[in-house]
């Protein structure tokens, strides 16, 4: 079953072609990741489709619905959530109190201006399972900022999934990480692959782990698809091994 | 699970509930010090309403980050709104802080809508040009508000039908109203509103990207922060009798974010500190001398250089040192 439908989206920046009638077909409950040199489109197809910039033409369908340049905070609301490629967290508040807004926000709660006992705790509860789904268990009370590099990712992802989403979209993710995090981060977004039924669109530089991790592997050069399959017809694809050669993979 | 949550609770408000104490204690014991002078009530009573005025703007910078240069604009609005009223309408304190109120969060709402929608430098330049706007209105109207010379000649204020005249029931109206905003201002901080608004301060582009609408939620905060300061100005017009175009000039926007800066922003008690401080201070020195402006500058850039946090700020870091090598000998016997 199709869970996000892209056709046709285009976006170009004076002269450039960053995106060009791009089509994408994500199946639910995939992890689903979309590769290519740098400057391939990559980053502008996931600000596309994050509604972080709207689209020259083309749509947007998640679930049937079209979702084309959405704001994200809409988009939030409707079960898309994303991840940064700087880890994105509140450094100054508690790691759970990181979690515990963006619960709030899912429940229409953000602008309340009282709230009972009983919701302070039913969150603060909500969000210690979260956290413990990544392996944040223990480490609630510390201030999101004092964290190491890795567990700030997982807080991220953490914050993303307190939106209950249907689907994630993960800029990066291993990016800037050592052996050990990459490792770890993997085997999480596996996890919530697994047990939660999550739909993961990862947008990668690393390919090596990709190639491990992924369901199906959307590559891109010069703003168009160039492969569309899954990793191991991905491997043998010359097209692929050309674009990478004559692109920036040596960098 | 529960329980942790509810002494963590406990031990959040406490600290709110002390400070609270403290500034009451204060407040209560300085007309016993003050008396026989009655000019220090006076000057006390003045660095009441600028307490109010920088909790005001506190409650915009300190929650969201959104840096005003022209918060005066709202406390000159108010005093000018409320002294035009008490001439026409009604002298009750109540009644004038009310319709002050509601034509404030008319006003503040829809000038807000367009200045929470700017971002950073652009705001801040934009609400000192307000502040400039309402200032050259005062002049264009000046058959209605008094022009240079100010509106003056506002009757006594009463409260339920009784003429508010003793200058030490005026300071207990105004230590009252201080409390009652900095109760509501401890309260916002713990709330979900207040905890969004410091998600927001941090990280903007975070909190629209897990749901937040955080235009509307800078404007909620933009327009308590200016319904506050013309509150502060209601205090100040019936307090003092008569109103100017001063309150209204980008000097004074400027003197209360130095109470907020000097006392420490976003700490809600460091900006009530910084303007009391600053408002005796400013009697004194000026007193000694007329350059006293240069001296505060001075301050004012140690204060920015040596504790970001200002006097508040750097008050409880060094309380948190102590205390932490207390509790490190403590470990180490």
């Amino acid at each position: 079953m199709i869970i996000l439908e892209v056709s046709e989206l285009t976006k170009h920046f004076g002269g450039l072609k960053a995106v060009n009638g791009v089509n994408l077909r994500v199946q639910r409950g995939s992890i689903h990741s979309i590769i290519g040199p740098n400057g391939a489109g990559k980053t502008t197809l996931f600000n596309l489709i994050t509604g972080s910039i709207r689209p020259m033409s083309g749509t947007v369908l998640f679930e049937g619905q079209d979702i084309t340049g959405w704001p994200p905070e809409r988009l939030a609301r409707g079960g898309v959530a994303r991840t940064f490629q700087r880890t994105s967290i509140f450094m100054d508040l508690p790691v759970l109190e990181n979690v515990m807004l963006a619960i709030r926000s899912r429940e229409g709660r953000s602008a309340a201006l009282w709230q009972s006992h009983q919701h302070e705790d039913e969150d603060a509860d909500e969000a210690r399972g979260i956290l413990a789904s990544v392996g944040l268990r223990g480490r609630e009370d510390a201030k999101a900022g004092m964290l190491a590099h890795g567990y700030q990712r997982a807080l991220d992802i953490a914050i993303g999934l307190a939106l209950k989403p249907r689907l994630i979209l993960m800029d990066e993710p291993l990016a800037g990480m050592s052996r050990g995090d990459r490792e770890t981060i993997a085997s999480l977004i596996t996890l919530l692959r697994d047990t939660m039924g999550l739909t993961i669109i990862v947008v990668e530089h690393d390919v090596g782990m990709i190639m491990r991790l992924s369901d199906r592997i959307t590559v891109m050069q010069h703003g168009t698809v160039i492969a569309d399959a899954p990793p191991e017809e991905i491997r043998g694809n010359e097209a692929v091994r050309q674009a990478y050669l004559h692109g920036s993979f040596a960098e | 699970m529960t329980g942790a949550t509810l002494s963590e609770r406990r031990t959040r408000s406490r600290g709110g509930l002390i400070g609270l104490a403290i500034v009451a204690l204060a407040g209560i014991v300085l007309p016993f010090a003050s008396a026989g002078q009655p000019f220090l009530l006076m000057l006390a009573s003045h660095a009441l309403i600028a307490a109010i005025l920088a909790l005001s703007l506190d409650m915009l910078t300190g929650n969201t980050g959104l840096l005003s240069f022209g918060h005066a604009a709202w406390f000159g609005f108010g005093s000018y709104v409320a002294g035009l009223l008490s001439k026409s309408a009604s002298s009750d304190i109540v009644v004038l802080s009310l319709l002050t109120l509601a034509a404030t969060v008319l006003v503040a709402g829809v000038i807000g809508a367009v200045l929470v929608r700017q971002i950073g430098k652009t705001f801040a330049i934009l609400t000192l040009a307000l502040s400039q706007i309402m200032f050259a209105i005062v002049f264009v109207f000046s058959d209605i508000t008094g022009g240079e010379d100010g509106l003056q000649g506002i009757p006594m204020a009463t409260f339920l039908g009784m003429q508010i005249v003793s200058p030490t029931t005026w300071y207990a109206i105004l230590l009252v109203a201080l409390l009652l905003a900095l109760a509501g201002a401890l309260h916002l901080r713990r709330s979900p509103l207040g905890r969004a608004w410091l998600a927001i301060r941090e990280n903007g582009e975070r909190a629209r990207f897990i749901g937040m609408n955080v235009n509307k939620l800078k404007l909620m905060s933009y327009v308590i922060s200016a319904g506050l300061a013309s509150l502060a100005g209601v205090l100040f017009v019936l307090f003092n009798g008569a109103t100017s175009p001063d309150l209204l000039h980008w000097l004074e926007s400027g003197k209360v974010l130095m109470y907020v800066v000097l006392g420490g922003v976003g700490t809600i008690f460091g900006p009530v500190i910084g303007a009391v401080v600053f408002t005796l201070a400013e009697h004194y020195v000026s007193t000694f001398t007329d350059a006293w402006l240069i001296y505060f500058g001075a301050l004012f850039v140690l204060i920015v250089i040596v504790a970001p946090g200002g006097l508040f700020g750097g008050a409880a870091r060094i309380a948190e040192r102590l205390s932490a090598r207390k509790s490190g000998r403590r470990t180490a016997q």
